[in-house]
């Protein structure tokens, strides 16, 4: 998961999210799901921002994709904050409830 | 004197036993991203909630305090609410 900076327009968000892809890929990994959740507020204020882009994306990872994509996402002025979480094996898509349409 | 009729012991609740909502419903994996789901365990505050207040077994109450930490790294929760 990953918040992007909510200055950025639709085409700029694809752009990054074009880059980390590319990363993923070229290390080995594959992308699965990409979710946008869209513009949300943001429970406290990061950089003096109150909202921010939210995307979740699903991946597999080859042996140098970690090492690569924290590096490039810690550099990154796009992305305020990222996460990368190992899912278990059991992990079932179950479509979240109120699917996060809140306001930018 | 003598008042106090019979029943449980002054201080003492009923005892309940009900079972952790996430075993209830089988749920392995408990997700950060669904913070609506993890605002039930935490205080008005924005604190985690004991578990003797969750009602959880001791293995999703772990599971479900590590899922507010990070719902709370990626802003989806609070870390103090109302300062």
């Amino acid at each position: 998961m990953l918040i992007v900076i909510p200055e950025l327009d639709e085409e700029q968000v694809e752009n990054t999210l074009g880059r980390i892809r590319t990363i993923i890929e070229r290390t080995g990994g594959k992308v699965g799901d990409v979710n946008h959740w869209g513009r949300r507020k943001l429970a406290y204020e990061i950089d003096h921002r109150a909202d921010g882009f939210y995307v979740v994306m699903d991946f597999t990872a080859g042996e140098r994709t970690l090492v690569e994509l924290k590096r490039i996402l810690r550099v990154s002025d796009d992305v305020l904050r990222h996460m990368v979480v190992k899912l278990p094996p059991s992990y079932a898509h179950r479509p979240l409830p109120e699917p996060a349409e809140a306001a930018g | 004197m003598g008042r106090r009729r019979g029943g449980p012991p002054r201080g003492a609740r009923p005892a309940k036993s009900k079972p952790c909502v996430f075993c209830k419903e089988n749920i392995s994996y408990v997700d950060y991203k669904d913070y609506n789901m993890l605002r039930r365990f935490t205080s008005d505050r924005g604190k985690v909630r004991a578990r003797r207040v969750t009602g959880l077994c001791p293995q999703h109450q772990r599971e479900a305090a590590t899922a507010i930490k990070r719902a709370r790294e990626m802003a989806l929760l609070p870390y103090v609410v109302g300062r």
